[in-house]
Parts: structure tokens; C-alpha cells; sequence
């Protein structure tokens, strides 16, 4: 019994494994071919951007989804052999880590379409862009906070919000970025001591996502919390009456980074170094940008367009203030990633 | 005795050997990146920050979830096997359903149960150190109970009747007398358990507690150092060695069952109604909190949150998958422990090379086996195009079999656990009496052996099925694309913080776990009620 069902196992992997895309049946003619993608983005909706993409092209888009450092692992392994077309990553330091790898090559042929994109949220040699973006905010309890009390990110590392913060861990990659953008604005040291007083301020040792950072402030367990706007809006838009009454008892504010302007990043892609289907790969980035393209991530995902002017439909996003972004360049935000970490080691930000 | 030394070693080494170098290879690849990288002066950094947080956040989780496997997982085994009482055939299989959970879905569950906003959250939060080492203790704890149950139904009674003749009441006769032969069945049950808490991510990640695994995915994160990440990797691999010898020493000082192999299949005592009613009081609740409160919390969710993705062939998928290598790794586990038995010294670092590659987390584990694919790649490329100046048809990454690979390497230990602990059962005297009538020694594997310990593989098989259901890092980095496994959806939603979309897959996964589990249990009974004939017919008594 376990001799045969070993026997068919062994049959069944050593077939299987030849089955990987480029041992698809030889395509007709009229055939549109296919896109691979490999994307850190784990976001089910994003399947509908596909779909809308199929439609439109006639290119299957084949997917690979996993975190961005595994993906750059498996790029590297497999080198020019890498099926992989498109990589596409939310946070703008692991495109920068991508691009430090030499997984990117420039796109030319998309040359005018990028400059649909503002400038700093697209690497300065188009090794990739962001196609749609994120702001990191401080969300608060309406009855304890006002709005006032919070118009810069260096305030909530003032002595004011002690025990009063919520914020989850420093491993994670939001908050990297956070204090990779800090420590352009105002360098190395008093990024460091800002993060400091951020340690000082955390009413509880960092857990869970940024949704249970919203929920804390809701149950009184904090005052702020600084979390990517998104995941309010989503509590704002559910159908859950829970987490509609979570989104009721905050509120949100978009303070600034050391007066430059909202923190903001991206969700980008770029062109594989050794994309097999480059001419669908180029396709798909364009289409990215498309108005199409850009309404179904504001609708879907609540991340804002980067091309202005897109027409949505989303009454969150919709109804927020006019945002200054912080001019940085998104680059530079991998660049000081590291900087970044090591400063959360030195001050003990969990 | 060099009778028995030469009985031992009539099973071959070679499997074992063969299996330990696949096991051993992505372990190897992580050794030679954690040698190779730069110095970058990382790990000093880490020592006079972050590292000692991390160790002692490790030794706090390892011990809580340890000694709760340990206390749940053999007393429970203990009364299921020696007691009668309402339900008992039932709590037989379903004790060991948790083990289907993965622990990150059961941490979700239960952070959100129990933080302040949270319906139950009058109760202390369940986070940090302290939270982790119990979720997975909840989670783990039927390792040690499916071995132990197995030690203890096949025990013969003697010792314990005899320990009660002389006077000892149930519970010293139960810590003197039957607890030390299942020994080497508990301490096999706590190594997996060990291996895999110390491997863990998801779950101390989510709940705040920096173990050594969150430190190095950091490293790998945040660092982009991957050789610095591999280096952290060895101290995990550093801990797991030291277990398993400390696994072997036990084992050492243990008396082995009797030595005829005979048993008398002890007769379970019928507990009294309201005992009867504690007992299955008692059986109840590490399922309840285990399984069925976190994941009916993330149920709960789910009514409020449309699936999107397509579960059904996730499911097949990973139902493949698991098949696939739940079989093969039970055939591993099966030629490393005769490799074990052999008493050869090959034999023995053969097989526990193999179950090295339990303590590594996945994630590391799943480099090391991209890193030999991709050196297997530039290989047959070259030599391809050498011979044929054509490019060589096959990917070796994102297959089937790539994955089936990184399972095997990583999962070997989950199957030599328990082939072990069943052919320890197997005495020395067994040959002999068989070898005295004539058989082979072929022969003697397939008439005495096989019966005794078809268990030990169909538990090992039944393991490493449960584990890939589980399993996450490998899978989500080595698999061909458009594929799915329930375990990638649930962790994509999760971690994408929509919990209730999380619960389905995370519900199917147990689900699907379950029929085996049955199966396996049946089979289990059934086979010890015919087990004793057959050890007596087959030993010519």
C-alpha cells in the first residue's frame, strides 16, 4: 500500500514539476501570451486589477505572491534564468534593496508614461515607480485628543504623550521607513532621540498589526497611534458594525515629518533584469497607470492614485483635507533603512 | 553482545545516509552563507543591543510551551490509553486535532479575543513571552500526546500492576512505573515541539515576543543581511543539537519494554459516572482552547468578510502536497531509524543530520534550499549546453518537486520521532528468535517489524501530512505561480490584517487534516487488538 502510493507520489512530483509556465502548451497565434508577476503585495483585490488587465490585453497574468525578501531571494538563485516579468513590493525600501541587487532594468519605452508619476515617488533612473501611495498617520481618540495637539510626527515623541501611544513593532518595515525619512529630514541624532522618546511614550509593548493599534485607541488602551491611513478607511468602509464603531471613536490627523510634509510611500514596480515577456511586462506597467488602473487601487485598496486627476469612488478618501506630501524622494528611504534599524536596536523600540 | 550488534546492523545504513544528505543540504547551504557573507560587525551590534532580549524571550517560550506539551500532551495520553468513560473513543482522535491549527491562526484568534477591546477582554491579554509559549504549547502539545498515547497503549501493564501490587497508589505508580518506559516517546514528542516553537514566527511575531527566529528575519528584513540572518540561523541549529543529544540521553537511561516484546494489552479501568465526566471535562478543554475558540473567534470574523480566493483548489493543492510528502518522509524516517538501530556510528549521525533541519526556521531553511537549486541550475545548464548547445528544458525552482524537497529536509525530523520510538520496541531478542526459524533478514523486517511498527509510520506519515498542510515560508517562496495552498491564502489575509477572511482557509486546513487523523486513530486501535497474535505467531511462540 505505501510502496504504491509512493510509486504514484514520485510520478506525480517529477511530472508536476515540469509544469512550470514555460511548459505550457505552445500558444496560437492569436494568442496574447502572458505576464509574470512577482509581488509582496497580499492584497486579495488586487486579483481585480488583473482581471481588468486580461480584458483589456488578452495576456494572462501569472502570479507569484510572497514577501519581498523571499522574492528577492529567488531571484537572485535564479538568476537569468528568472521567469519573473514584473516585481512589485509595497514600502519603497525594498524596491531600493531590489534595485541594490541589480533585479531591475530600466523600462525606455515607458519614457512618457512615468511622467505621469511625481518624481519623488519613482527612482530618479526609472528603475521602478510607484503606481499607487500611502500615508503614515496618527489616528486618535476623539473624546481625549484634539487634532491640534498633533501637526508634526515630532510631537508624538513629546513627554505629553507618555503611556499614551500605541505603535506596533519596530520590525516592522512601516515605521522603518518612518525613521528612514526622519533621519533625512533632520539627520542621524535627533532622529535617534525622537525615536527614544517614541520608546518612552508606548503604552504597551508592541503587538499585533496596525488595525489592533486602531482597536487599543478605541478601547482606551491609548490615546494615539500611528498607523498607514489606510487601515482606518477599511474600518470606515466595513460592514461590521464592531469595527464601525472602532472607526467612529477616532479620529484622524496628517501631521507632517519635521515640517516637510506627510510621510508618505508606495506600493511600486519595476521591470525584471531578465523579463522573459518583456513586451507584456511593459504593457502591464502601463496599464498600471492607466486611469482604470489607478481608480481600482483607490477603490479597492484605499491607497491613493499617483496620477492626478483620476476620478474615484471612495467617500474616505474622498473626504480628507488637502495632504502635503514630504518632497523626499521615496529612494532615499532604502537608502537609510539600515540607519533606520539600527537606531530601533540602540533605543530599544521593540 | 556482538550477537545482537550484528542482528542490529543486517539493516542497511545507506537510505539513512541518503536521506541525511538531503536533509543536510539546505542546512550546509546555510552554514556556507553564514560563513561567507561580510562581517559587517552586525552580530556585535546585535550582542550589545537587541540579542540578549532575544535569548532569553526564546528560553521563556521554549519552556512554557514545553512543559505545557509535556504536562497535556502525556497526562491526557495516559488517561485515554488506561481509562474507560463517556466519549473516550471520540477525545482519542480529537486530542490530536489541534495540531492542525497553525499557531499563528490560533494567536490571531486569541490576541483578539483577549485584547481590551475584545469579547473577552475582562481576561489578561494574551501576548508576550508568557502568551506565545501558551498558544503554542496549545497548539503542539499532540506531538507528545500522539507518541505518548502509542508508548502507553502498547505497554505492557506489568510494571504499573506491579508497582500497585507493592502498595503504590495511582500516581506514583503512574510517575515510577509507566511514565519512565514512554520516556523516549515524550522526549521525542518534546523535541518536536521544542524545534518547532523555537522555529516559529508567526505567532511570537504577532504577540510581541522577539524570540531568535524574529531576530533573524530582522536581520534579513530590515538588514538585507542574509549571511548575518544565517549566522542567527546556526545558534537555532546550535540549540536543536544540544536537545537532541540531551533527547538521546534520555533514551539511554531508559528501560526498554520487556524483553520478550510480549504485552498484554492492558485492560482500560471504567472511570465512575462524574469521574467519567471530569475525565472527558478534562479531554475537552486543551481542544476548546486550542482549536475551537481562536479559530470559531476567526469563524466569528469571517461572517462579516466574502472569501475572494479560490479555496477549493488551494485545498487540492495542498492536499498534493502533503500526500506526496507525508509518504516519502515516513520511508525517510523508517530507513533512519534502522539507521539508528544499527548502533553504527554513521548510522547514528546519519539519521540525526537528518533531523536537523527542524530547528531551522522556514524561511531560512527555504534559502538554503533556493540557494542549492539555483547551484543545481548553473550545473546541469552548463553541462547541458555543453553536451547538447541547447538550453535545459527544466526550472528546478517553483516546482512540485522543489517543494517536496524543502519538506523533506525540513520535515525529516517529524517522522524519525516516531519510527524511532516505534522500533525501539523492536528487541534485539525479536531477530534472534526470528533469525533462529530461518528468516532473512528481509524476512524477519517484514513479518516482525513491519506489524510493530506500521504505527511508527503511519503516525510519522501522518505528522509530516499535518505539518505541510501548515507549513508557510518554503511554500510561499518555492512554489510555481497562480499555485495556492490554504496555509498561503490564510497567512495573506492575516497578514494583511483582515482576520476574518483569514478563519476559512485556517478552518479548512483543520478540516482537512482531520479524516487522516481519524483513519490513522482507527487503524492504531485496531491494530492493537490484533497485535498481540501476531507477535506471537510471528515470534514461533
Amino acid at each position: 500500500m505505501l510502496k504504491r502510493l509512493f510509486a504514484a507520489g514520485a510520478v506525480a512530483a517529477l511530472s508536476l514539476s515540469a509544469c512550470a509556465p514555460e511548459a505550457a502548451e505552445v500558444s496560437s497565434a492569436a494568442d496574447a501570451g502572458e505576464v509574470n508577476l512577482f509581488t509582496a503585495r497580499h492584497y486579495a483585490s488586487d486579483a481585480a486589477v488583473y482581471a481588468a488587465f486580461t480584458e483589456e490585453t488578452g495576456i494572462r497574468v501569472n502570479v507569484l505572491e510572497a514577501p519581498a525578501d523571499q522574492l528577492i531571494e529567488r531571484m537572485r538563485a535564479e538568476g537569468a534564468r528568472s521567469q519573473a516579468d514584473v516585481v512589485i513590493t509595497v514600502d519603497a525600501g525594498r524596491l531600493w534593496r531590489a534595485d541594490q541587487a541589480g533585479l531591475f532594468q530600466p523600462a525606455p519605452e515607458l519614457g512618457d508614461t512615468l511622467d505621469a508619476v511625481p518624481a519623488n515617488l519613482r527612482h530618479p533612473d526609472g528603475h521602478w515607480f510607484g503606481f499607487a501611495s500611502r500615508v503614515r498617520v496618527v489616528v486618535f481618540a476623539r473624546d481625549r485628543v484634539d487634532a491640534s495637539e498633533i501637526t508634526d510626527f515630532l510631537d508624538v515623541a513629546d513627554e505629553r504623550w507618555r503611556g499614551r501611544l500605541c505603535v506596533r513593532s519596530s520590525n516592522n518595515v512601516y515605521n522603518q521607513s518612518l525613521l528612514a525619512g526622519l533621519i533625512d529630514a533632520v539627520g542621524p541624532e535627533q532622529a535617534e532621540s525622537w525615536a527614544a522618546g517614541i520608546a518612552a511614550n508606548i503604552a504597551r509593548t508592541p503587538q499585533g498589526g496596525d488595525t489592533d493599534q486602531i482597536r487599543a485607541v478605541a478601547a482606551g488602551e491609548c490615546d494615539i497611534a500611528i498607523v498607514n491611513h489606510y487601515y482606518l478607511a477599511r474600518l470606515q468602509r466595513t460592514g461590521d458594525p464592531a469595527d464601525r464603531a472602532v472607526a467612529e471613536a477616532v479620529d484622524i490627523a496628517f501631521p507632517s515629518l519635521a515640517g516637510r510634509g506627510a510621510p508618505f510611500n508606495i506600493s511600486g514596480a519595476g521591470l525584471a533584469a531578465n523579463a522573459p515577456n518583456r513586451d507584456n511586462a511593459l504593457a502591464f506597467l502601463a496599464f498600471l497607470l492607466t486611469d482604470q488602473g489607478q481608480r481600482q487601487f483607490a477603490e479597492l485598496t484605499n491607497e491613493f492614485p499617483v496620477v492626478a486627476g483620476v476620478a474615484y469612488d471612495n467617500d474616505v478618501l474622498a473626504g480628507y483635507p488637502q495632504i502635503t506630501p514630504d518632497p523626499v524622494n521615496v529612494n532615499r528611504l532604502g537608502e537609510n533603512a539600515t540607519a533606520a534599524q539600527r537606531i530601533f536596536d540602540r533605543v530599544g523600540w521593540p | 553482545m556482538a550477537v545482537i550488534a550484528r542482528l542490529r546492523q543486517a539493516y542497511p545504513v545507506w537510505p539513512a545516509l541518503i536521506a541525511a544528505i538531503a536533509c543536510a543540504a539546505p542546512l550546509a547551504a546555510v552554514a556556507a552563507l553564514a560563513v561567507s557573507g561580510e562581517w559587517s560587525g552586525y552580530l556585535a551590534h546585535l550582542w550589545s543591543t537587541r540579542l540578549p532580549v532575544y535569548l532569553i524571550n526564546t528560553l521563556q517560550v521554549t519552556l512554557i510551551s514545553g512543559s505545557l506539551a509535556v504536562v497535556l500532551g502525556s497526562g491526557l495520553a495516559w488517561l485515554v490509553a488506561r481509562y474507560e468513560f463517556a466519549g473516550r473513543s471520540v477525545f482519542e482522535w480529537l486530542l490530536a486535532l489541534p495540531l492542525a491549527v497553525p499557531a499563528y491562526a490560533a494567536a490571531y484568534g486569541w490576541f483578539d479575543l483577549t485584547q481590551a477591546a475584545g469579547p473577552l477582554g475582562m481576561l489578561p491579554t494574551v501576548r508576550g513571552a508568557t502568551g506565545a509559549g501558551l498558544v503554542l504549547g496549545l497548539t503542539l502539545y499532540p506531538y507528545v500526546y500522539l507518541l505518548a498515547r502509542e508508548a502507553f497503549a502498547g505497554q505492557s501493564s506489568d510494571a504499573y500492576e506491579a508497582a500497585r501490587t507493592l502498595g503504590a497508589r495511582p500516581r506514583e505508580a503512574f510517575l515510577r512505573a509507566a511514565m519512565p518506559m514512554a520516556r523516549p516517546a515524550i522526549a521525542a514528542g518534546l523535541a518536536l515541539v521544542v524545534m518547532e516553537t523555537l522555529a516559529d514566527f508567526g505567532a511570537v511575531a504577532h504577540l510581541g515576543a522577539p524570540t531568535l527566529t524574529v531576530g533573524l528575519i530582522r536581520a534579513w528584513a530590515g538588514e538585507g543581511a542574509t549571511a548575518d540572518a544565517a549566522r542567527l540561523a546556526l545558534i537555532l541549529v546550535a540549540i536543536a543539537f544540544l536537545i537532541f543529544a540531551l533527547e538521546r540521553a534520555q533514551r539511554a537511561r531508559a528501560r526498554q519494554t520487556s524483553a520478550s516484546g510480549r504485552r498484554r494489552p492492558s485492560r482500560r479501568i471504567v472511570l465512575a459516572p462524574l469521574r467519567g465526566l471530569a475525565a472527558a471535562a478534562l479531554c475537552l478543554s486543551p481542544v476548546l482552547l486550542g482549536m475551537v475558540i481562536p479559530l470559531g473567534r476567526l469563524g466569528y470574523r469571517a461572517l462579516n468578510a466574502p472569501v475572494t480566493r479560490d479555496l477549493a483548489s488551494a485545498a487540492q493543492n495542498a492536499v498534493l502536497l502533503a500526500v506526496i510528502a507525508g509518504v516519502l518522509a515516513a520511508v525517510l524516517g523508517l530507513a533512519a531509524a534502522y539507521a539508528l538501530r544499527s548502533g553504527t556510528r554513521r548510522g547514528a549521525v546519519a539519521a540525526r543530520v537528518a533531523g536537523l533541519g527542524y530547528a531551522v526556521p522556514g524561511a531560512v531553511a527555504a534559502m538554503g534550499v533556493l540557494a542549492i537549486l539555483g547551484l543545481l541550475q548553473t550545473w546541469i545548464d552548463a553541462a547541458w549546453t555543453g553536451l547538447f548547445g541547447a538550453v535545459f528544458p527544466v526550472m528546478l525552482t517553483g516546482g512540485i518537486a522543489a517543494l517536496i524537497f524543502a519538506y523533506l529536509s525540513r520535515f525529516a525530523a517529524a517522522a524519525i520521532g516516531p519510527a524511532d520510538s516505534a522500533l525501539s520496541r523492536v528487541t534485539p531478542a525479536l531477530d534472534g528468535a526470528a533469525r533462529t526459524l530461518g528468516a532473512g533478514a528481509r524476512e524477519t523486517a517484514r513479518r516482525v517489524h513491519w506489524p510493530l511498527i506500521m504505527q511508527g509510520a503511519l503516525l510519522a506519515a501522518l505528522l509530516v501530512f499535518v505539518e505541510v498542510l501548515k507549513e508557510l515560508p518554503a511554500t510561499m517562496i518555492l512554489r510555481p505561480f497562480n499555485f495556492d495552498t490554504l496555509a498561503v491564502i490564510a497567512h495573506n489575509y492575516a497578514s494583511d490584517e483582515r482576520l476574518g477572511e483569514a478563519a476559512l482557509p485556517a478552518l479548512l486546513i483543520a478540516a482537512v487534516a482531520l479524516p487522516p487523523m481519524i483513519w490513522i486513530a482507527r487503524r492504531i486501535v485496531r491494530q492493537e487488538d490484533g497485535r498481540e497474535n501476531a507477535v506471537h505467531a510471528e515470534a514461533g511462540r
